[in-house]
């Protein structure tokens, strides 16, 4: 599903795909200060994943699937406070 | 890019690698229906290792590379070592595509620069790796794999064990990597919880998924994958190097690694990840490594701290001087109760602390564990982490642990008992490893000489008293067996087979670990001129180029023949010339243009008499017209005959495609083909082919069913798919028959009307027969999805004009359910038309024979005008008549002559009979169509056109358009 740009907030729904890299990249260039919404977010495409990593936008919303979240959070939870003592990551 | 001029020696590489990759491709299919096979299995060594050693000539790495892999893999089929299967043939074939691919680009001139270049030479390692994997002792990694868990002993688990300990190098020994395995950084509410549950004696896995950075462009989502991994209990997403600036970043470079941790057996990790054996590494974990008690620091370090000390450790030695005794006494309750006070007061962060958590864990899951609880209970004062690798097992008490499996020592691959006498040293093995490969040798000659039987029992005795030396009496009598099987077939094939099986009976015997394979190969270097002499003194010249196949050099000269440096091939047949095909079409035009000189004399020879009054000279010239003329249709005859090619090249396609496309399709099919040895022109045959492949295509997607729906309707599962050819008279007919669903007339009524293609009318009356011929009505497809193999809509009215293009028909027919037979029949040859003139308007025309039924002249009288339209009734038959010149739109009106009788040929085109009116007839002859070429190409009225005896040219009439 296309990625939603609002105005400083990227909504990401259902399975985001590679060909929204590019244009995810640009926006998160041009609004620094953005957040992403991942509530609905089922997948998305490394390339998209990559994006995130690198802009490290603020999250707004974490994505309700569990299992998601957790590879996410490993991946994008910001360093402070930090993620090893996993209490929300357990998982079965 | 301009291609740089081919040399011949690279040429003749080229169409001779095609013709080993058609007999690898071939050998590699049957081999699937008789995987044991030892004769199907050598030819298909043998055709691989030629093409390798073909190749090195060349500099072209890639194509080498992964041809080495895959003779190295049919090495250990050959020995027995590896089982064929259809996961080894999928990744032969795959190779040897990629082979084939290599050559296209070769042959069309690319340079070694392209980008694609570098390409391929990362698609070449994937696949030589992929190949390799399949072998079970990967001498290259050096390090022995191991399996800390066993796997019951099957068909089924054998090849999966293979494919497992390939994994091989990744499939690490227990102790040695942990290091590499940062369970560390596992939380440890996630480690907790995996451990408990791999109390139920679930393997565990820690898998690290490094994958290609350009697998985007291969269509590949790794996060997917990672997600999708069977089992996955914890996953990780880690960047592999640092982003760069926003502004920098590739988005399509992929720069993640993933690791998880798994329950799911190691088949079904390898089995997930088979696409990309080489970039995941999969180690299998004891979950006690699981047990790391840390420390986190106080204050915004995230990192953890394994060992540390800053917490006081109150009361902890109090403890351990407690505990332990608790634990040999085997008092569980105790021993927790007195964690959980201690851990009440411990700080929660403190290292003390997270050992209790761990304690009390392993106190519910392992209690019976001695030893793995006093090393825990002991780090707890020591701040050292338990050091799992000495050997414990979370199974069981003091047992020796799954680390331990790691110095397993391989089974010795034969233990033949010696018989007594004393072994071989090195040397000696090494001597006689290189008598018998001479004799391999010897026997593969493929000569027939006189003194066969002679040569054969020297052999057997070279190898009795060989097998003797190195203490192995037994051998003798087995080689005797294969002698006499040998004598009385002529054949040295049982002896060869029984050498092949026994190949490492001589070093099993002797010292282990004599190396035979690269001595005998260096051997052979100076023992092939040797044979080659002997060679050169047998009859057939053929015989001095065999042994030379070792490494495909080709000392010997280049005159002895066009096949250099190979065995004869069992494919083609023996005696046959590879001609370019330009020099046959030469051939071709020069004797079209001697038919149409030819064709001159008789215009000659009357104007002999007419105009010069010489009646001798006319018939003179008439006699010597009828002997050239039967020597030159015997010559075109001839050539004819040189374009035929059979059929059999066509079909030699559809294995392959049937297989492919069954497996992608998940359908079970089996192909029937008959009549392969058909021959037609080569134009035909070759317009054929991509028709062809596109009706079987259509039936294998859309006429099949899957093996479900077919047993639900009574059909056997497999479905069965006949190809035919078969000669008639001057035609060839080939049929494709399925046993599928069968096209549906009602559908097909219903999606035409949908589509416009025909109006409600015709809807109304049109037949079934004729409402499943629509399929071949452009931008027709009733498939419900367009795969990418059909349903276009574009495929079957491509297919008919193709077969028309070449004076063929194609007809379909079907009964639902039951199946559809597609059947198409084509010209014997191309090239002859025969042709009526007509007259009209002063113009001449030809009028294919194929499609004129009579010639009539009908009295202008007995025409009838019905409404605008105008017929005659010809023997009880109303037959329309359209006027030439009117279909030609020519103004003048068709001429009566002089009993007012005008003149009608009467014509079949689509299927109907129709009389065309026309000036006059004139003679009827055999001309050499050629088609409209140029700005007239676009003429549908014409078919092309032929050049006349006197030199004008007569355009034929194409009846079925213009009508």
């Amino acid at each position: 599903m296309p990625i939603e740009f609002k105005k400083q907030k990227a909504v990401l729904r259902g399975a985001v795909t590679v060909e929204e890299a590019e244009a995810l990249l640009e926006w998160l260039q041009n609004k620094p200060a953005a957040k992403a919404d991942l509530s609905a977010c089922s997948h998305l495409h490394t390339a998209n994943l990559q994006v995130l990593m690198a802009a490290r936008p603020g999250i707004s919303s974490w994505p309700k699937n569990t299992e998601l979240r957790a590879w996410l959070e490993t991946a994008l939870k910001p360093a402070l406070g930090g993620s090893l003592d996993g209490d929300d990551n357990s998982r079965s | 890019m301009t291609p740089s001029p081919m040399s011949p020696l690279l040429e003749q590489f080229l169409s001779e690698a095609r013709e080993f990759l058609q007999g690898i491709g071939q050998k590699l299919m049957q081999l699937e229906d008789s995987p044991g096979d030892p004769i199907l299995l050598n030819e298909l060594f043998r055709l691989l290792h030629t093409l390798k050693g073909n190749s090195g000539l060349f500099a072209f790495p890639e194509m080498t590379r992964v041809l080495h892999a895959g003779e190295d893999l049919l090495v250990q089929v050959r020995t027995g070592d590896i089982a064929f299967t259809q996961e080894l043939a999928d990744r032969l074939l795959d190779a040897m595509d990629f082979v084939g691919l290599l050559c296209d680009e070769i042959e069309s001139g690319e340079s070694a620069d392209t980008p694609q270049a570098a390409s391929h030479a990362s698609q070449a390692v994937v696949l030589a790796e992929a190949l390799r994997a399949l072998m079970p002792i990967n001498p290259a990694a050096g390090d022995i794999s191991a399996n800390p868990q066993s796997y019951s002993v099957g068909d089924e688990a054998a090849t999966h064990d293979a494919l497992i300990s390939s994994l091989g190098s990744a499939h690490q020994p227990a102790g040695s990597r942990t290091a590499f395995v940062p369970l560390a950084e596992i939380p440890e509410a996630v480690r907790m919880e995996v451990f408990r549950q791999s109390q139920d004696g679930e393997p565990l896995h820690w898998v690290a998924f490094t994958p290609d950075a350009g697998c985007f462009f291969q269509g590949d989502d790794p996060f997917h994958a990672a997600r999708q991994t069977p089992g996955v209990k914890w996953g990780r997403i880690v960047a592999r190097e640092a982003f760069p600036a926003l502004v920098d970043l590739d988005t399509y470079h992929c720069v993640l690694d993933f690791h998880l941790l798994s329950n799911a057996s190691p088949q079904e990790l390898a089995e997930h990840y088979r696409y990309v054996p080489d970039q995941v590494r999969i180690v299998a974990i004891d979950p006690l490594w699981l047990i790391i008690p840390f420390e986190r620091s106080s204050g915004n370090s995230t990192e953890c701290v394994i060992g540390g000390g800053l917490s006081p450790n109150t009361g902890a030695d109090e403890f351990i001087a407690d505990a332990l005794p608790l634990l040999w006494a085997g008092d569980v309750a105790a021993l927790k109760q007195n964690a959980q006070h201690l851990l009440v007061l411990s700080a929660n962060d403190s290292w003390l602390a997270s050992g209790l958590r761990w304690l009390l864990l392993l106190l519910d899951c392992i209690p019976d564990n001695h030893r793995a609880l006093g090393l825990l209970i002991e780090s707890l004062g020591s701040f050292t982490p338990p050091d799992w690798l000495a050997g414990i097992s979370s199974r069981g008490q003091g047992h020796v642990g799954d680390s331990d499996t790691a110095r397993i020592l391989p089974e010795p691959a034969h233990s033949e008992p010696l018989n007594g006498s004393r072994p071989l040293c090195e040397q000696e093995t090494v001597v006689l490893e290189q008598i018998f490969s001479v004799q391999r040798q010897i026997l593969e000659l493929e000569d027939r000489p006189a003194w066969q039987a002679g040569r054969l029992k020297a052999v057997a005795r070279v190898l009795t008293n060989g097998f003797k030396a190195a203490g192995d009496v037994l051998a003798g009598n087995e080689v005797e067996a294969a002698l006499e099987n040998a004598l009385a077939d002529g054949e040295s094939t049982p002896l060869l087979e029984w050498l092949d099986a026994n190949k490492n009976r001589l070093t099993a015997s002797s010292m282990p670990g004599a190396v035979s394979g690269p001595v005998a190969r260096a051997s052979t270097r100076s023992d092939s001129s040797t044979l080659r002499e002997a060679g050169a003194n047998a009859d057939n010249a053929g015989l001095t180029d065999a042994p030379s196949q070792e490494h495909g050099l080709a000392p010997a000269p280049l005159d002895d023949g066009p096949k250099f440096g190979r065995r004869a091939e069992d494919i083609a047949s023996p005696k046959s010339l590879k001609v370019d095909q330009v020099k046959i079409d030469r051939l071709m035009n020069l004797i079209g243009e001697m038919v149409v000189a030819k064709n001159a004399l008789p215009y000659l020879a009357q104007r002999a008499e007419n105009q010069f009054g010489n009646r001798e000279l006319a018939r003179e010239i008439k006699t010597q017209y009828s002997i050239i003329n039967r020597i030159s249709d015997e010559m075109q005859d001839s050539i004819m005959q040189v374009r035929m090619m059979a059929v059999s090249f066509v079909f030699q396609r559809f294995p392959r495609l049937a297989r492919d496309i069954s497996r992608k399709l998940g359908k079970k099919v089996q192909l029937v083909l008959e009549g392969e040895e058909t021959a037609a022109d080569k134009n035909i045959i070759e317009a054929l082919a991509d028709p062809l492949i596109h009706i079987v295509r259509n039936s294998l997607d859309h006429g099949l069913e899957t093996p479900e729906v077919r047993a639900a309707s009574g059909k056997p599962a497999t479905g069965t798919l006949t190809i035919r050819a078969l000669q008639e008279a001057d035609r060839v007919l080939i049929e494709i028959i399925d046993d599928g669903k069968g096209i549906d007339p009602a559908l097909m009524k219903r999606k035409a009307y949908e589509k416009g293609v025909i109006d409600e009318a015709t809807l109304e009356r049109i037949s079934d027969h004729d409402a499943v011929n629509l399929i071949f009505a452009a931008g027709f497809s009733t498939a419900e999805t367009i795969s990418d193999l059909s349903g276009r809509g574009v495929g079957m009215d491509v297919v008919r004009s193709a077969v028309q293009k070449v004076n063929g028909t194609v007809q379909v027919e079907s009964v639902v359910g039951k199946g559809t037979s597609v059947r198409i029949s084509l010209p014997l040859s191309m090239a002859v038309t025969q042709v009526m003139i007509v007259e009209s308007d002063g113009q001449l025309f030809g009028v294919p024979m194929d499609h004129v039924l009579e010639t009539v002249r009908i009295p202008r009288s007995s025409v009838h005008t019905i409404k605008r339209s105008q017929t005659a009734v010809l023997r009880d038959r109303v037959v329309p008549l359209k006027a030439l010149n009117t279909l030609l739109g020519l103004l003048a009106e068709p001429k009566a002559n002089a009993d007012d009788e005008l003149a009608v040929l009467l014509v079949q085109a689509n299927g109907e009979e129709l009389g065309i009116v026309v000036d006059g007839f004139r003679e009827t002859m055999g001309t050499i169509q050629k088609p409209l070429g140029g700005v007239l190409s676009g003429l549908s009225a014409y078919s092309g056109s032929a050049l006349m005896g006197d030199g004008s040219v007569l355009m034929v009439l194409n009846v079925k358009e213009i009508v």
